[in-house]
């Protein structure tokens, strides 16, 4: 880990149990602390708990929207406003909905810091990651 | 030539026998033209006084009548004129001895075709016959022409109402442009198909002209060759809402240049509809496999990344979750394609007389296993007599299979499923009442909607395709039947399913 002395604490949010123990996984073998939820409510029952350096949500969880108002709530907080928070979604060109974070507009308007696509491909989002710790 | 004439005037009388009608008062003269006028191949009849001689005139069609003007009864003018009136085409002659102008003029004013001065010899009278035939040849010649020329004209004036008609009622606009630009023709159907509320003239008209077909029509007039081709564009005349497609087809002259442009203007509204709707569903589906497949990818993933350094124990718990994962995949894809065959209409059907007791008692034993782990009870209520129906025993299974196994996954521990079967005139009732965790008002609409799944704090864990309830519904409608849903959030859930009762049997 080159980007800080410092253990980084993650918060992964998905209903989906699987695909949140996968990402867990994965995570911690490259050296974060991960914490996870499976719902916005509980996400954001960590997030107060435990003040993580990162959150990655996923979108679609009870209900369509519930990624887009966690985000929202994290990022109304002060400590919120200091962290990267990622949206994961399969919610792409290829299914027929559009996302995207690319300008500083969309950003203010999604509340978040950028959008994942799932499958996470693990490699680029550590990258990615690292990026934003490096900063 | 004036003999040849005759003589084939002649010829025309032997061949076509023309009915005279004399009318006279002289019994001498009647019996004697008659024996003169038959001998040369007339047929006569006659007339002793003028009320004979008007209803014999006005009930028959003769060819030819001579009428002596003066008669005791009735006077000869009378009669001519009645005749005429009754039968303007039969050619009246007026015989007399008494002959002055005015009679001559008042007996040529009502339509006499001649006067035949009193005592005539036979071979005046058979020439003044002679050009009286040939001048009611002609009549009914000239008549028949212009019964003609009228039905003619009837004919046109109705083909070209019918197409008018025709074109004005078909809803694909109809437009027509010369080769100056300018709109020569235009149905109805083209103000509604491009949206143009009002224009007051056509040149108006041309000018809100979507610019697409403006270039597709400039496309052939501008060119110096005839194009024969055919050219087509979509155009979205409201977002969302209407829209066409443009067809222009070239108008040649017979010569072969170009005479103008027709455009077709046909409304693919709903076909667009039908279109986004199949995309729609397609990303559905799309990123309803998606998951589970990178479920198990992911699983797969970490059990072969020797870096990963995970347990056995883990192995074997992400193994099974992979395969829990698979078999459900499995089932959306079995879902899917029954949804697929049935809106096709390809399920072969076997349509027999079913029991529907005896269908929901095993499909309750089926599921009893999984209510007890839960303790869920099954209680089933059922009318006497109740009526059975015709249908597909498959389809009816998977039917309360798809409603049962809801009501069993969605209830709570210890809750209880009351299933009453009873039945009104036309329909058998099948009622599935749950204690289960209800629905808001907005998932009551959303529920047979593909991959609606309930999603709250109460669903998580449970599993489904989110299909189940269409194919409900799908089956349901397919036999004409309905189904009802009340519930109340935190409660309990009751489906109500009417199938139609054949009668006919």
């Amino acid at each position: 880990m080159q980007h800080s002395d410092k253990i980084k604490t993650i918060l992964l949010v998905d209903d989906d149990i699987d695909l949140l123990e996968q990402n867990k996984i994965l995570m911690e073998s490259k050296g974060f602390n991960v914490v996870t939820a499976e719902s916005g409510k509980e996400g954001f029952e960590v997030f107060t708990k435990i003040k993580p350096d990162l959150a990655i949500i996923d979108l679609i969880m009870e209900e369509y929207d519930s990624g887009f108002i966690l985000c929202h709530r994290i990022k109304k907080t002060e400590h919120g406003k200091r962290i990267p928070v990622f949206i994961l979604t399969s919610a792409t060109y290829d299914t027929g909905f559009k996302f995207s974070s690319e300008t500083k507009e969309e950003r203010e308007w999604i509340k978040c810091d950028g959008i994942l696509n799932k499958p996470v491909v693990v490699d680029e989002l550590i990258s990615k990651l690292n990026n934003y710790f490096d900063e | 030539m004036e003999e040849l004439k005759e003589n084939k005037a002649k010829e025309l009388i032997k061949e076509s026998k023309p009915k005279v009608l004399i009318v006279d008062d002289e019994k001498g003269l009647r019996l004697g033209t008659q024996r003169l006028l038959e001998m040369e191949g007339y047929h006569v009849e006659t007339a002793e006084n003028g009320t004979e001689g008007i209803e014999k005139g006005t009930n028959n069609d003769f060819d030819l009548a001579v009428i002596d003007l003066k008669m005791p009864d009735i006077d000869g003018l009378q009669v001519l004129a009645e005749i005429k009136n009754a039968r303007p085409n039969t050619v009246c002659m007026i015989a007399t001895a008494y002959a002055s102008y005015d009679t001559a003029i008042e007996s040529t004013r009502l339509g006499a075709f001649g006067y035949i001065p009193k005592p005539f010899t036979p071979d005046e009278l058979l020439y003044n016959l002679q050009k009286a035939y040939t001048q009611r040849v002609l009549m009914l010649e000239s008549e028949q022409l212009k019964k003609e020329r009228e039905a003619n004209l009837l004919e046109l004036a109705n083909e070209r109402s019918r197409l008018s008609t025709i074109i004005n009622l078909i809803g694909d606009g109809v437009l027509v442009i010369n080769k100056q630009g300018e709109v020569v023709y235009r149905n109805n159907a083209v103000f509604k198909n491009l949206n143009i509320v009002e224009a007051k003239n056509n040149k108006e008209l041309l000018s809100k002209l979507p610019d697409k077909i403006i270039d597709l029509i400039d496309n052939y007039l501008g060119s110096d060759e005839l194009i024969k081709k055919s050219y087509s564009t979509q155009i979205e005349i409201i977002h969302n809402e209407l829209f066409v497609e443009a067809v222009t087809s070239p108008v040649p002259n017979p010569d072969g240049s170009l005479a103008g442009v027709a455009v077709v203007i046909r409304n693919i509204t709903e076909l667009k509809k039908i279109e986004l709707i199949k995309n729609q569903f397609v990303s559905m589906v799309a990123h309803e496999l998606k998951t589970p497949v990178a479920a198990v990818l992911g699983f797969l993933k970490i059990i072969i990344d020797k870096n990963l350094n995970i347990s056995e124990q883990q192995r074997n718990d992400f193994v099974s979750r992979s395969i829990l994962r698979l078999r459900s995949l499995l089932d959306l894809v079995n879902d899917l394609l029954d949804i697929s065959r049935m809106e096709l209409k390809t399920k072969q059907r076997e349509i027999v007389t079913l029991d529907i007791k005896e269908i929901i008692k095993s499909t309750v034993e089926l599921l009893e296993i999984e209510a007890q782990k839960r303790s869920i009870s099954f209680n089933l209520v059922t009318e006497e007599s109740v009526p059975v129906i015709k249908a597909d025993q498959n389809e009816i299974t998977r039917l309360f299979t798809n409603i049962l196994s809801n009501a069993v996954k969605y209830n709570k521990e210890e809750g209880s499923i009351k299933i009453i079967t009873g039945s009104n005139e036309n329909y058998l009732i099948v009622k599935v009442i749950d204690t289960g965790i209800g629905l808001k008002d907005d998932d009551k609409e959303k529920l047979f909607q593909e991959f609606y799944r309930v999603k709250n704090e109460h669903t998580r864990g449970i599993s489904g395709t989110g299909l189940g309830l269409t194919i409900v519904k799908q089956i349901v409608d397919s036999y004409h039947g309905k189904i009802e849903v009340e519930s109340q959030y935190g409660e309990g859930t009751t489906f109500t399913i009417y199938l139609p009762i054949n009668n006919n049997n």
